[in-house]
């Protein structure tokens, strides 16, 4: 081999690296200790205002009418499961859905912020994705970006009468997408690169997560389409019920 | 839900859950905030003797757990290593055509005591969540003063998840043994029906346990029946005695 033969196949050896380790549960949960103590407490501070809505949304609704308490815990509930299931995968590397988007959709931007931490705490002690003193790094990009811009493209491809199972596949994929740059804009904050600052390092880890995330961004967009339509099909009342369809959807 | 079935049948379930849960809080903050690797090795020993020796859970089982967010922590650290570059600068780096990938020793360096940090604060997350039931965590945090309408959510999805994955398996199996998962498109089409009917039950389910609370006079609150667990001495001055030896260690290789 001479020396260009050599450094192709140290190439190629890296991206086998990288594609062999796919199997990546939930990569995008930044793990406990990852990032330093300022960071930690900036984006748990930044979360504040989005939790106190929706837990201002959430009492509101329990003061009205208990029985949404079982019905807003069951949502979480429901959200952590599907989190937590396998999604069939074309390379057979085990992956997960992330459930934000359609929870979004079915429950409203506020409602998810509450459920998303709390789901966020459960699946840092019952499965060990994530952390607690990187919950507020998770809980923006999971349970805050990512929801509120699914549900404003969702209620924009609404208004604009886009079909809507278009306009939900593009929110759930556009917010899972969205959730996995802002993740890699919170991990290249923490850690600039020496040679370009926190751009390159962001395009580093944007590059690092992208083989295992934009396939998953665009199952997800499919399943969450599948699933609504399974909804709207076997639980009209059910929908109602949560809330959904209220605006007139169809 | 592996890691609430080793809970229950930790060694250390007796101790105080309150004081588990502040003494791996205080060692994640100590681990982010001295950001040092002795310190860190100091508390993967440590952790590590808690959960196996003192736990009772076997060493290949604890390993299992620690494995998991193995691949997070191997992407996240090859970033930090490797840095790009349009010159050949650094120790050590790579041609790939326009660009060149570089790294250092110290760069490398740093990446490994990431992981150590990283390894540190993940096992004292462990030795929490690995002696402890959520249901006793989520009471800790109510005496934190948590809202109650949060502890109360809590309370309930952790029960609920439980009755959820049940349904799952059940749907799953009778799926699988319909050839629901055959090819590429067909398991999508079945994951997703699975998902859409898991909502629909677990929304009956939902309004079924709410008459049953309600039949139960529910106002908002469920009390729970909790076990005194008192912190002995020894405890309490062994957590002390292995903070201040972190200090001293930090203190000696600052």
């Amino acid at each position: 081999m001479n020396l260009r033969e050599k450094k192709i196949v140290s190439l190629f050896a890296v991206f086998a690296g990288l594609f062999g380790i796919t199997p990546t549960a939930y990569a995008m949960h930044i793990m406990e200790g990852y990032l330093p103590p300022k960071y930690c407490i900036a984006w748990g501070v930044i979360c504040l205002p989005f939790l106190a809505a929706g837990y201002f949304a959430i009492k509101k609704q329990a003061a009205q009418n208990r029985k949404s308490m079982t019905l807003l815990a069951m949502a979480g509930a429901f959200v952590f499961v599907l989190s937590s299931l396998k999604i069939p995968s074309v390379t057979g590397s085990c992956s997960h859905m992330t459930g934000t988007g359609l929870a979004a959709i079915l429950f409203g931007p506020f409602a998810v912020s509450i459920l998303g931490i709390i789901v966020l705490i459960f699946q840092a002690t019952l499965l060990a994705h994530g952390g607690l003193t990187t919950l507020g790094a998770n809980t923006f990009s999971m349970a805050i970006a990512g929801p509120i811009l699914s549900y404003g493209i969702y209620i924009l491809c609404k208004k604009l009468k886009v079909n809507n199972n278009a306009g939900i596949f593009l929110a759930a994929s556009i917010g899972d997408l969205f959730t996995y740059c802002i993740t890699s804009f919170e991990l290249a904050l923490a850690y600039p690169s020496a040679n370009g600052g926190v751009v390159v390092s962001a395009l580093k880890f944007l590059g690092v997560f992208a083989p295992t995330q934009v396939p998953l961004a665009i199952i997800e967009g499919i399943l969450t389409v599948i699933i609504v339509i399974g909804l709207e099909t076997y639980a009209k009342s059910e929908l109602i019920g949560i809330g959904y369809m209220d605006g007139g959807v169809k | 839900m592996e890691i609430d079935l080793i809970s229950y049948a930790s060694k250390i379930r007796g101790w105080n859950a309150a004081f588990k849960v502040s003494f791996a809080v205080l060692l994640m903050i100590l681990c982010i905030g001295l950001n040092n690797p002795y310190v860190s090795a100091a508390v993967i020993i440590g952790m590590a003797y808690l959960i196996v020796v003192k736990g009772g859970l076997s060493v290949r089982e604890y390993l299992l757990v620690l494995a998991i967010p193995i691949s997070f922590i191997l992407l996240a650290t090859i970033t930090i290593a490797v840095d790009f570059a349009w010159k050949p600068i650094g120790q050590y780096n790579l041609h790939l055509g326009f660009f060149y990938i570089f790294t250092s020793l110290e760069k490398l360096e740093e990446a490994i005591f990431m992981i150590l940090k990283v390894f540190a604060a993940v096992s004292a997350l462990q030795m929490m969540t690995l002696s402890t039931p959520s249901s006793e965590i989520i009471s800790v945090m109510r005496k934190a003063h948590i809202p109650k309408l949060i502890i109360e959510l809590m309370n309930m999805i952790y029960r609920y998840i439980f009755i959820i994955l049940d349904v799952y398996s059940k749907i799953k199996n009778s799926a699988d043994s319909r050839q629901g998962f055959c090819d590429f498109k067909t398991s999508l089409h079945t994951f997703g029906g699975i998902a859409s009917n898991m909502l629909v039950i677990s929304v009956k389910k939902a309004n079924g346990y709410y008459d049953a609370m309600e039949a139960r006079c529910y106002d908002g609150e469920m009390i729970f029946l909790e076990e005194d667990k008192k912190i002995t001495m020894i405890q309490f001055i062994s957590a002390a005695m292995f903070i201040s030896v972190l200090f001293l260690i930090w203190g000696f290789t600052k």
